[in-house]
């Protein structure tokens, strides 16, 4: 029955849906968003670029699914800030799951990983714009160094 | 006795002088090391009775590291003794007070409360940064290894391991960067 009605309902969607044959952009490119004022118009702008991390890549990382503890064994510590950069965009947001392509366990320890590797003062410059981007500045006891213990994430 | 002898003896019996960075050290784990050194019991003529302990100079001790929340649950208590004179001071309100108390605390409750103890401290030289005295520099002939490696801040990596170091997520294709 369940089946049934997907038949019926794709086949009406693909009816209608027909005439929608145009594409906004050029399918599938990383982008860049440029900003420009011109003549007091602020003009965005897509921008197709090569990933600026194409031709580095780890050759078993090429994969799909690659986690660096499953797949490696690798122990990431929250000082391994070099590993921890690549899987936050640049105002420090942890990316999700099916841009990094962890599994559920591995996204949930990386993410703890990055909060402390922010909390400890280590990526600075992956901040938001309001930052003041020096750990030395925070408020009250945030300023002074302190680190954190591995075992103490949960998952 | 013999001058190998005589110079053995001297080697042995002299205070050595040792220097210690906090850099990102637990203040806790370092005063273990530091007492060590201190009271002398990495010597073999190690004796509670014998005076062999050595000179320590702590330096950067406002830069020693605390794990987690500790700068917050970490409370220190004082009493004048009078009626109503308690006070408890938590560990980053003291550090900001005085940014050698925290480690001379730690190294001076490491240690069992005896008589030897006052001496013993008077042992060891604490330092907020690394401007020393130039007198006490030129006695240090030692530097004690540090238990935590200082971990390295992302801004301070030099720009060519950065652009070197093998990435191991790429984009996928749709990806707007930003």
């Amino acid at each position: 029955m369940a089946s049934l009605l997907k038949a019926a309902t794709s086949s009406l969607r693909s009816t209608f849906l027909q005439a929608r044959s145009i594409a906004t952009s050029p399918p599938l490119l990383i982008k860049e968003i440029h900003e420009k004022l011109e003549n007091n118009v602020l003009v965005y702008e897509g921008v197709n670029v090569v990933s600026p991390r194409a031709e580095k890549m780890l050759k078993p990382a090429c994969t799909s699914k690659f986690c660096p503890e499953c797949t490696l064994g690798l122990d990431i510590k929250h000082t391994d800030v070099l590993i921890l950069s690549q899987y936050v965009r640049s105002d420090g947001c942890m990316l999700p799951r099916r841009i990094t392509g962890l599994c559920h366990r591995q996204q949930k320890k990386m993410g703890a990983l990055v909060t402390m590797a922010q909390k400890a003062g280590l990526m600075p410059n992956l901040n938001p714009s309001w930052s003041k981007n020096d750990p030395k500045k925070r408020f009250g006891w945030r300023k002074f160094n302190k680190y954190f213990i591995e075992s103490t994430i949960k998952y | 006795m013999s001058i190998a002898k005589r110079v053995q003896q001297w080697a042995t019996f002299a205070r050595t002088w040792h220097i210690y960075d906090c850099t990102w050290q637990n203040p806790f784990e370092s005063a273990q090391l530091v007492k060590t050194h201190l009271m002398g019991l990495h010597k073999p003529i190690y004796h509670p009775m014998n005076d062999c302990g050595d000179h320590v100079v702590v330096i950067n001790t406002k830069e020693i590291a605390l794990p987690g929340d500790e700068w917050v649950k970490r409370v220190y208590f004082h009493h004048t003794g009078y009626p109503g004179g308690a006070s408890w001071t938590l560990a980053w309100q003291l550090h900001e007070k005085d940014p050698t108390m925290v480690m001379k605390k730690a190294v001076y409750n490491s240690m069992r409360g005896n008589l030897q103890r006052r001496y013993t401290m008077q042992r060891l030289h604490l330092f907020a940064d690394d401007q020393v005295p130039e007198e006490i520099l030129t006695n240090v002939t030692n530097q004690i290894r540090t238990p935590r490696t200082v971990p390295q801040r992302l801004d301070h990596i030099d720009k060519e391991t950065l652009e070197n170091f093998p990435a191991i997520v790429d984009y996928p294709k749709d990806y707007v960067l930003r």
